[in-house]
């Protein structure tokens, strides 16, 4: 059998040269956006593979509660008792909101507690252990764009990074090279919450040694650097110690979110004061949250830029 | 299966489409960090029995899949592909005068400079990664090989008899 081609070029050669067009490639992809289109090219012809991927899972679910009626009867008991649980708290949620405008009004307060969600299905969690990314069935066409806030019902996932036209990716707060800036509910202490690599812990390394923090304190979304939406819970603190002569706390937090579990999740519109576009790209080149290991350029790290007086 | 066997080009891309499928199927975090890398071991075998049809070039198209699937900078497991690919061509007329087991323990540095050259990678670009669970799928890729290679030849009697 003799090749197709028989003079084409070495085996060394296009070695040399497919090591020189990888490593291109991979400094554009890490540098600036350039390579999306290609990347979300692909990706959508690979769809169909993703989804058979998807299929056992989705199959072994679905017989599950095929076959399981009476789990399914139970379900459907408990889920309404929660639905009348949770309408009687709406009750005095609406009650409460009239008097919060009102206050508000009272204050010349512009912003408003109105945001707009919308229903996300969670199609897969990153394949690689190492990265927490997921995968939602709601892409540009729906109006999802980059850098929107992902929560569910206990609190915040993370937030969109790629934005393909029938799904979208999105970062998760426990991503290695993530950040989100919180306050403490209790004291309102600004700072910074890290991702780790582990979905069920979060670091706060800028506590100060005389910061007021307890265990079981509620960690909220503080909203500067406007990615996330003010006053969502991210984050329980579990431990806090102090090694002598270290400057500073460590501090470490368990996600209110359910982030490996659920398989749907809210997207947030929220109505910016500010100019949304303006503020987006001045504050993109900058995340700047301090870590040794992240390139501050590294286009996979939309960390939020850190509060001013950090 | 004779390395001169011809086998089509539809045959090699669809057990490499399902390599893909067994490496994005959703599993547990503790099977996910010691999956066997499905998709470098079939671009292995074809790199080594149709080395004419199957060279360097096709090895890093097959690597963009990977990289555009798994969310990773594009060019990543292609560069790796790539060299994997490249060592295998280098050495085929050895690998193919072993019997399978040996040639299974033979391949172990190659799949371990696959996961070096990804985690070198992954380091210079900033992403956390465990250093030591990241050599599991070494091992496990080591042990999966022969069953792998069995079952792939016994796919390409779908079109060669072996």
């Amino acid at each position: 059998m003799s090749p197709l081609f028989s003079k084409g070029p070495s085996t060394n050669f296009k070695i040399i040269a497919v090591l020189i067009i990888s490593l291109g490639l991979m400094m554009i992809d890490q540098a600036q956006q350039a390579v999306q289109p290609v990347r979300s090219g692909i990706a959508a012809a690979l769809q169909p593979l993703q989804l058979a991927a998807e299929l056992p899972a989705d199959a072994i679910d679905f017989f599950s509660k095929y076959i399981d009626r009476d789990e399914l009867a139970a379900e459907n008991r408990k889920l309404n008792q929660k639905v009348l649980l949770l309408r009687a708290r709406l009750q005095k949620l609406a009650a409460l909101e009239a008097e919060n405008e009102r206050i508000r009004g009272l204050l010349a307060s512009s912003d408003s507690l109105d945001e707009d969600v919308l229903i996300a299905e969670i199609l897969a969690i990153s394949p690689d252990p190492y990265l927490h990314f997921m995968k939602l069935n709601k892409g540009s066409m729906d109006g999802v764009f980059p850098g929107q806030a992902l929560i569910d019902a206990n609190g915040i996932i993370g937030q969109v990074t790629e934005v393909n036209m029938m799904d979208s990716n999105a970062i998760m707060i426990t991503d290695a090279n993530h950040g989100i800036p919180v306050e403490l509910n209790r004291t309102g202490l600004q700072t910074i919450a890290q991702g780790t690599g582990k979905t069920d812990k979060l670091l706060l390394p800028f506590l100060a040694n005389n910061a007021d923090v307890r265990e079981g304190d509620l960690l909220v979304s503080s909203g500067l650097g406007g990615r996330y939406p003010a006053g969502y819970p991210v984050a329980t603190v579990s431990a806090v110690s102090h090694q002598a002569g270290d400057e500073f706390l460590t501090v470490r937090a368990i996600p209110t979110a359910s982030l490996n579990r659920g398989r749907e999740a809210l997207l947030v519109w929220t109505q910016h004061p500010a100019p949304p576009r303006a503020a987006e790209q001045a504050e993109a080149p900058e995340s700047t949250v301090a870590q040794s290991t992240a390139k501050p350029t590294d286009k996979q790290t939309p960390e939020a830029a850190p509060p001013a007086g950090q | 299966m004779s390395p001169n066997a011809n086998v089509s080009l539809l045959l090699i891309f669809s057990s490499i489409a399902f390599a893909l499928v067994l490496t994005l199927i959703p599993l547990p975090v503790w099977a996910a960090i010691s999956r066997p890398a499905f998709f470098a071991a079939t671009v292995a075998f074809w790199a080594l029995m149709q080395p004419h049809r199957f060279g360097v070039i096709s090895a890093w198209v097959c690597g963009l899949f990977l990289d555009a699937s798994y969310g990773t900078p594009l060019g990543q497991h292609a560069l790796a592909l790539a060299i994997v690919t490249f060592v295998i061509a280098r050495f085929k007329d050895f690998y193919w005068s072993i019997p399978l087991i040996q040639q299974s323990l033979t391949l172990l540095p190659v799949f371990a400079l696959y996961e070096f050259i990804l985690f070198w990678i992954d380091g210079v670009s900033g992403r956390a990664v465990d250093p030591l669970w990241r050599w599991l799928p070494v091992l496990s890729t080591t042990i999966v090989w022969p069953f792998w290679v069995l079952a792939l030849e016994r796919f390409a009697t779908i079109e060669v008899q072996s």
